[in-house]
């Protein structure tokens, strides 16, 4: 059976951030932010009243089903089949329990929907099927985790301090959840929605400077608050964001991994974030790539998905849904991107948003100098492109080798 | 019928009056046409019950391959396994199939079946069908010939959902959100609808049917609180299905205009609005949620009553709580939308949403009172009353958290629902509906099932389905979202579980079905009373005569008069009388 429970089949390993007793871990894992601890003592007081009430009616039930079972030529005594007191008692008592549940359980919630007027605002796109934060500073997240056989962003948040998500979709209905949190709001296509959280407990991550200091990653912490060295343990660790109103194929794996982090830290962090200039093109397409939604359709590898794979697809000419044909060069790229309408490769259908105004101009180069590099005949031309690309950012002065 | 034929009454000689109402008619030509043609209640009940039956098969079997699927967190059936290839066959037009999409369609198909195919006709349709005429002491429903089209267009919409799915099912969930749904190009969401459009009129035809058949069809002497239980029940929910279901129609039509003709009331892109296709949907939906469970409630009122031999405690309480419980139902469809709507609209909608759960805990207080110093009978209909009380206390007891608006947040869209609600449609209606099949099996085939096995059936199935879904409220307040085609890996155990619970609930249900077969092919001949029921169709002959029964009855009892009547058909040596105590009162 240990196949099968790997761990146990209840209780999930520890989280690094958390200080929550045994109950809290088997029923919600972890807790959070502020509001958590009120949405639990409510589930608890619920959990209890019913606990009650189910143990009292079971056993009156298997009691009197054994105490009363037929007995052959028995008549049973006459017994009452009503009793106005009794039925006022169990009539009045749950109505007052539940008018608690009622009372509190709205309370808790206006303090989940109202946020505060100080919350940093980080504006959220949801689309088919990945999740973008831009943050105030205009900064969007390279960072990587594996989450269900997918690379999923990882979004940095401040400990203790509000922030407030203006979330918009850009294709149907998808829903934040962020479960460690106890949040959830529905990601509309026509019009904003928000939601805030203040994250408390422990940073779950802090951030480290790697390859001369050059480049800087987020490292998580363990349960004492020391950083974990070992690279392979360090996948997995932070809490989860998953989208919770279906929206099609990936609907499952559009998830993402959230990071608390101390202030100086999410500080640093979102500077370096912001700063993509360093990142040379062919790099950070691949980020793009992962990071932008794209690998959730388009292979690497030659797989076939909801879109064409991109392996070898540069310099091949393609037809299209309407019988045009066209080679895949950068003009084609482009108008993919920002037209993904214009022209639909044959065997395949239109489900692509546009990213118009949601990529910058190098942002779109960086993808295109990565599609190049897909193919193996112009992996040198690709190189090449971001070699010079660099050179000419430092002042034309030689070239940085890229990886 | 297998049993007919084993055992058919001589023909021709005696008239016809005293043969069942399936008798063969000579040749096998004029039986099939006389079932084809029939406007004989029961012989409706019984093509509504094959099938239903065949309905929650196919479901059951979409919900055996979704757990599989669910067995490994990101591994699918589609890898490498026979199924896996048969599914990516099972393809359409659109291009290759993901292995997500495969989980996709089976959890929608296996909504979409369970409810319009299944849950919603299963009792009222098939049961009511049957029951309900003999239960009031008459001859038949009040339009005979518009049950029959009931059942045709059952039928003719059955139809339509199995094209949508032999052309590759749909991937929406059986609740077809916007724009999602309208916008989709997978499979036939326009077939589906359609098909649910029209299972909406069939299920219109038999409420109507219902409301005027109790209204004016019930035997001289019997007043409304002179109706059993099951007779209320259905009552209440052919209202809800009269008054809901319209607005259901006019709903999957605008999403079948929004598909083909772009009309723009729900999709954005157009101008539309996709929140409002929520609240139409739940609008009848949630209505609907007690059409699929107040029949339940009249199933395991009569169960307690009969197994128990025993008056019901508080029966107006329970004739009118399934009232006000089909009234309220019709107020609290935002509550499947806090997580999409403003705070003004959830506090209303959460407030109104707990007033249900007080005539519900009413219910099941009294049918555990009924119980009090009555005489149980421990047999295979009695365990599935006493399982759906246990089902359905933890079914009604998780609904406050989903009402209560700081906790619903955390746990809407995550498996706490999907456990919620399957303890109250499969704990609740689908344990209550077998419970009522072994029970009224004798009076609708003539034949008796194997006792034993029938118990076996019954703790497997009770154990597999509490395996099943337990767990999954724990899966649900540790955040693990509904619809996921793939999970993290620390849900892993939870899930495998699960999964081996629903290999017990199959196992159960299999011996169930054994048993049905072998009493058809060789079961003892029932008695026409074989519990001691005080209700009227246990007057009427095993199976009963194709008019139901000779004369008229007449009322000489209630229906759970089980102080001061012996059982017709049955002997007082067997349902002895209790003697009164002085100064009790008997009155009803």
């Amino acid at each position: 059976m240990s196949a099968i429970f790997p761990e146990s089949v209840l209780m999930n390993p520890l989280l690094a951030s958390e200080d929550v007793g045994w109950w809290t871990r088997l029923w919600f894992r972890a807790k959070a932010s502020t509001f958590a601890g009120e949405t639990d003592a409510i589930y608890n007081f619920i959990f209890w009243v019913s606990i009650a009430f189910f143990v009292v009616l079971m056993f009156l039930m298997v009691y009197w089903g054994i105490k009363y079972r037929r007995k052959p030529g028995v008549a049973p005594e006459i017994s009452p089949s009503h009793n106005t007191p009794l039925e006022i008692v169990w009539t009045v008592v749950p109505t007052i329990l539940l008018f608690v549940m009622f009372v509190w359980g709205f309370k808790g919630y206006l303090n989940k929907a109202v946020s505060p007027v100080d919350a940093e605002v980080i504006q959220v796109t949801a689309k088919k099927w990945n999740w973008t934060f831009e943050y105030k500073t205009g900064a969007k997240s390279r960072e990587l985790d594996r989450m269900a056989d997918m690379d999923v962003p990882v979004f940095a948040l401040p400990l203790n301090r509000p922030v407030k998500f203006v979330m918009s979709s850009d294709d149907v209905i998808h829903s934040m959840f962020f479960p460690e949190f106890r949040a959830k709001r529905d990601v509309m296509p026509n019009r904003y929605t928000t939601m805030w959280v203040q994250p408390t407990g422990k940073p779950t991550h802090t951030v480290e400077r790697y390859d001369n200091g050059k480049k800087l990653r987020l490292a998580p912490l363990d349960s004492a608050g020391n950083v974990i060295t070992d690279m392979a343990e360090r996948a997995g660790k932070g809490y989860n964001l998953f989208c919770t109103e279906y929206c099609g194929d990936q609907h499952s794996q559009m998830l993402a991994r959230i990071a608390v982090l101390a202030e100086a830290d999410y500080k640093d962090w979102l500077d370096y974030q912001g700063d993509t200039s360093g990142v040379p093109l062919n790099v950070l397409g691949e980020q793009l790539y992962k990071l932008q939604g794209c690998a959730t359709c388009h292979s690497v590898n030659g797989a076939k998905g909801t879109g064409p794979t991109w392996k070898d697809i540069w310099g091949e000419t393609h037809k299209s849904t309407t019988g045009a044909s066209a080679t895949v060069d950068e003009n084609y790229i482009r108008e993919s991107i920002l037209v993904p309408g214009a022209f639909v490769r044959e065997g395949f259908s239109n489900q692509m948003p546009s990213y118009q105004g949601k990529m910058k101009d190098r942002e779109i180069r960086a993808l295109t100098t990565y599609i190049m590099s897909l193919n193996d005949k112009f992996k040198q031309d690709a190189q090449a492109v971001s070699d010079e690309e660099m050179a000419k950012q430092q002042g034309g002065s030689g070239s940085t080798p890229a990886k | 019928m297998a049993a007919h034929a084993a055992h058919a009454h001589p023909h021709g000689s005696h008239g016809h009056h005293d043969e069942p109402y399936y008798a063969s008619k000579g040749s096998l030509w004029k039986t099939v046409m006389s079932w084809v043609y029939t406007v004989d209640h029961k012989k409706i009940g019984v093509m509504y019950l094959v099938a239903v039956l065949l309905a929650f098969f196919l479901g059951g079997v979409f919900a055996l391959l979704l757990r599989a699927e669910l067995y490994e967190p990101t591994k699918t059936l589609a890898d490498g396994t026979v199924t896996g290839q048969m599914f990516k066959g099972w393809t359409s037009a659109q291009g290759e199939v993901t292995s997500n999409n495969i989980y996709n369609r089976l959890f929608s198909l296996h909504g979409t079946v369970m409810v319009f195919l299944f849950i919603i006709p299963s009792i009222p349709a098939a049961l009511g069908n049957i029951l309900l005429p003999l239960m009031i002491g008459a001859k038949d429903v009040a339009f005979p010939k518009l049950n029959l089209m009931s059942w045709y267009t059952y039928l003719f919409g059955g139809a339509f959902a199995l094209w949508a799915l032999i052309g590759g099912g749909v991937e929406t969930g059986w609740t077809f959100y916007t724009p999602y749904s309208s916008t989709t190009n997978w499979g036939n969401v326009t077939a589906m609808v359609l098909g649910a459009f029209i299972l909406g009129f069939s299920s219109i035809f038999t409420g109507i049917n219902f409301i005027v058949t109790v209204h004016k069809l019930r035997t001289p002497g019997m007043g409304w609180f002179d109706m059993p239980l099951f007779v209320w029940a259905t009552y209440a929910t052919a209202i809800i299905q009269v008054l809901a279901t319209p607005v259901l129609g006019i709903t999957l039509l605008m999403i079948v205009f929004e598909r083909v003709f772009r009309t723009g009331i729900f999709d954005p892109a157009l101008g539309g609005d996709p929140v409002l296709f929520q609240h139409f949907f739940w609008f009848y939906s949630h209505p609907a949620v007690y059409i699929m469970i107040v029949p339940a409630f009249g199933v395991v009122s009569e169960l307690l009553a009969v197994h128990c031999r025993k008056r019901l405690f508080g029966y107006r309480a329970i004739a009118f709580s399934s009232l006000a419980i089909a009234a309220i139902s019709f107020l609290v469809w935002g509550h499947h939308l806090f997580a999409a709507e403003t705070p003004a609209a959830n506090a209303i909608f959460s407030a109104l949403t707990f007033l249900v759960a007080i005539p519900t805990a009413i219910k099941v207080f009294n049918w555990i009172a009924t119980m009090y110093k009555a005489s149980i009978s421990w047999n295979t209909p009695m365990l599935y009353a006493m399982s759906f009380l246990f089902n359905f206390t933890i079914g009604g007891l998780t609904g406050p958290p989903l009402a209560t608006l700081a906790t619903d947040i955390h746990l809407t869209d995550t498996y706490f629902v999907v456990a919620h609600f399957h303890y109250v449609m499969m704990g609740g209606t689908v344990f209550a509906f077998v419970g009522g099949l072994h029970h009224w099996w004798p009076k609708i085939t003539g034949r008796m099932y194997n006792e034993a096995w029938g118990r076996v059936g019954a703790v497997l199935v009770f154990i597999g389905f509490n395996m099943t879904f337990l767990v999954q409220f724990i899966l649900g307040t540790q955040g693990m979202p509904r619809r996921y085609a793939t999970y993290v890996e620390m849900f892993e155990g939870m899930h495998k579980f699960s999964t081996i619970g629903t290999w017990v609930l199959g196992f159960g249900f299999v011996i169930h079905l054994l048993v049905f077969v072998l009493s058809l092919v060789s079961g003892k001949k029932a008695s026409a009373n074989p519990w001691g029921g005080l209700t009227m169709e246990w007057e009427a002959a095993s199976p009963p005569i194709e008019h139901n029964f000779h004369r008229e009855p007449l009322m000489t009892h209630g229906p759970y008069d089980y102080d001061t009547a012996v059982p017709p058909h049955c002997n007082e040596k067997d349902y002895p009388l209790p003697t009164p105590k002085p100064g009790m009162a008997m009155a009803h």
